[in-house]
């Protein structure tokens, strides 16, 4: 018998491939400068580009008389290897983000990615090994990624926050911030600001108790944890059964980035819903802090102010979704938020005061809420095995994909869904990490259609829409160039003219639009960057879309050189 | 004849499910045996895995963690064919080429509890069988965990 060959020690699979293995380190970045980010638009430093969630760009290379001549500049193309979590949900959610000409950025099944800007080169991967088994109600996806501290941060499917060395993509912390026994796990994209990292739960549908954190970012050590269901005793649990066990089960997840008021210091995170979704009946009372947007002291975790949009929701119509920050004219603080309930809200920033609420959807067949914010419930599943339609369905009539501001126009652009569905009710005991929902869901796979919505929050008109067969489930980026970009679930990257809603140029990039694209400049070029690849948890948004061509790849569009 | 859970091993033999070209043309993923990882005193886990001849499986094709961390595997190929492994880690998937009758070695670290699985990306060899698992048992840190009473599970 000869003795084996020897096979030697197995290698990092990226050693059989180009990737570099480091990228150039960038300027320092901190939160000086991401709190002043709109002063450099050739970077896109924090997830919505600046603190307020504007998602609205100082470039203005591309504008509305050169737009239609934008051609791709490169295409990176994710890939898959191995066998993936959750890979019938498989989907870039992600938002770009780019320093001095590097952009880093994350894809489903854990893994990140730094990037030359101009060429698409990979300078480097991690891939975070996620369970293939872990709980993931909403799909195989991940939001995006913060940078500062010449680190990159992000949180991960089984629930780890890692820190990576910008430079070298090397981890250099990890700290387990879930469980993922009890279904939670890990989608936002963290939030850098001060010295902390803010990041928040996923897991709501799995009946978690749903959470804001903030970390050291140096070395990774709970700061404060703000739960947004409160305990009995403590404020707001007496919009919960007083002697039940329903608070331990209550969702309000914080599963979007929250934006940041300097000024203020404060966060304003946007919750999921009460769980179970749709039966009541184990949760009597409002249930706060779900379905809110909540006010939360950046230095202590301490709640200040919050707004609730669905009282007692039975539509699974979480609040996740971003909260805009705009000044008004009169200088009056701000904030916008168009809720999955289909009506837009209009708050003051500094005290959660309702100044504004209007529909910003076609149909609204739930329920009503009146102008100084009463919320009447009319059509709900609250009889066992009895089915009800209504609209919005629980994709929402705006799902976390987000709208954008610009100042210049005064409008927001909000990408609308129109699609209603049927729920009817079934009971159902509650066990960890089993999905804990209180009805079966249908969503119309006909009768649907969607549009860009510009809107003025000042008066609550709508200026122009945007029409599409489909509805829009991508979020929106606007720019000083007076454009509007909106990528659709059929593949196209539109753009709009910001004043009239004329569409301007459009390219096909082969699989849908799910994903929040940015802008950037590299020497005097502006490049418009957009993560594609249709999936996520399409059955709940728009499953007449369920089977159409999927992928993962990043389009970067530039004007031509000569 | 009647048969229990227990008896799975055999009911995929009688059935002619646990090999190649029998009832099916490859065998089913992960139907082959169940083993433990060895830990050392300072916590580093151990575990040798063979793919034996004409079997297309890797043995044990589920390997048991007692918990999340650094993991030293030995592999084998003791078939008469090329295969490899592509193994999850945190960082970046380890990879080996593992040529007829050769050995090895891959340092994995991973890090909590579930379900993480490992194939051959060389030929069809996922497709015909060649497929493993690592099953990680444990519960996360108590700081990770939700401040609430314990809840029942499945
Ligand atoms: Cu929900």
């Amino acid at each position: 018998m000869t003795d084996y060959v020897d096979a030697g020690e197995a290698i990092s699979f990226a050693q059989l491939s180009n990737v570099k293995g480091s990228a150039p380190a960038t300027s320092a970045v901190d939160y000086e400068r991401i709190r002043a980010a709109a002063s450099e638009p050739e970077n896109w430093l924090t997830y919505y580009g600046t603190y307020d969630g504007q998602r609205c760009s100082r470039l203005d290379q591309i504008n509305k008389e050169n737009v239609k001549r934008l051609v791709p500049a490169w295409v990176f193309q994710a890939g898959a290897t191995g066998m993936q979590s959750g890979a019938s949900t498989y989907s870039f959610e992600a938002s770009p983000i780019v320093v001095d000409g590097i952009m880093y950025v994350s894809g489903p099944d854990g893994k990140a990615w730094a990037i030359d800007a101009t060429t698409g080169e990979e300078l480097w991967r991690y891939k975070h090994a996620s369970p293939y088994d872990v709980s993931l109600c909403c799909g195989n996806v991940n939001r995006g990624l913060a940078v500062g501290h010449g680190k990159v941060y992000m949180y991960t499917l089984n629930a780890h926050l890692i820190a990576l060395d910008a430079t070298t993509g090397e981890k250099v912390w990890d700290t387990v911030n879930g469980d993922v026994r009890a279904g939670e796990s890990g989608t936002v994209a963290p939030l850098l600001v001060k010295d902390m990292v803010i990041c928040g739960s996923s897991g709501g549908e799995f009946g978690s108790r749903g959470h804001l954190d903030a970390f050291d970012a140096q070395t990774g050590e709970r700061r404060w944890r703000r739960y947004m269901v409160p305990k009995p005793g403590e404020p707001g649990s007496e919009t919960w059964p007083d002697d039940g066990e329903a608070w331990q089960r209550g969702g309000a997840n914080c599963w979007v980035t929250p934006t940041y008021d300097p000024e203020l210091e404060l966060l304003y995170q946007g919750t999921g819903n009460p769980a179970p979704d749709f039966d009541g009946g184990v949760r009597p009372g409002d249930n706060l802090y779900t379905d809110s947007t909540v006010a939360v002291d950046v230095n202590t975790g301490e709640i200040r102010w919050h707004y609730q949009f669905t009282p007692h929701d039975l539509w699974d119509y979480d609040s996740t979704m971003e909260n805009v920050l705009f000044d008004a004219p009169d200088g009056r603080k701000l904030l916008g938020h168009a809720d999955k309930n289909g009506y837009f809200f209009v708050l003051d920033r500094t005290n959660g005061d309702l100044v504004r609420v209007f529909p910003f959807v076609d149909r609204i067949t739930w329920g009503e809420i009146a102008p100084d914010g009463t919320v009447t419930p009319k059509v709900y599943p609250d009889e066992e095995g009895v089915p009800v339609h209504f609209w919005p369905g629980p994709a929402g009539g705006k799902e976390w994909t987000h709208m954008a501001f610009n100042p210049q126009t005064g409008l927001m652009y909000v990408p609308v869904q129109e699609v209603g569905a049927t729920a009817t009710r079934r009971r159902r005991e509650f066990k960890e990490s089993i999905p804990y929902w209180g009805a079966g869901v249908a969503v119309d796979i006909e009768d649907f259609y969607g549009f860009v919505a510009a809107i003025d929050p000042l008066t609550g008109e709508e200026k122009w829409r945007w029409r599409n067969e489909y509805p829009m489930c991508a979020s929106t980026l606007t720019t000083a160039g007076g454009l509007v970009f909106q990528g659709t679930p059929t593949g196209e990257f539109v753009a709009l003219d910001a004043d009239t809603g004329e569409k301007l140029w459009s390219f096909q990039c082969g699989s849908g639009h799910h994903s929040s694209p940015s802008t950037f400049s590299v020497d005097g070029r502006q490049y418009v960057v957009v993560p594609t690849g249709w999936g996520g948890w399409i059955e709940g948004f728009l499953p007449g879309l369920l089977g159409a061509a999927a992928g993962d790849a990043l389009f970067c569009f530039a004007l031509p050189e000569s | 004849m009647t048969t229990t859970e227990s008896d799975r091993e055999g009911q995929l033999a009688a059935a002619g499910l646990d090999g190649q070209n029998r009832t099916a043309l490859g065998r089913l993923l992960n139907t082959g045996s169940i083993g433990h990882a060895e830990e050392d005193a300072d916590g580093t886990m151990r575990a040798t895995i063979r793919i034996p001849e004409d079997e297309l499986r890797y043995d044990p094709s589920i390997l048991i963690l007692p918990h999340g961390g650094d993991l030293v595997l030995t592999l084998i190929n003791d078939d008469k064919n090329t295969h490899c492994a592509v193994l999850p880690c945190n960082g970046d998937p380890k990879f080996i080429w593992l040529v007829n009758h050769a050995k090895g070695t891959a340092s994995i670290n991973l890090d909590g509890p579930g379900t993480y699985y490992y194939s051959s990306t060389s030929g069809n060899d996922e497709g015909r069988g060649l497929v493993g698992a690592i099953v990680i048992t444990g519960e996360v840190p108590d700081h990770a965990k939700l401040d609430r009473p314990p809840q029942p599970r499945p």
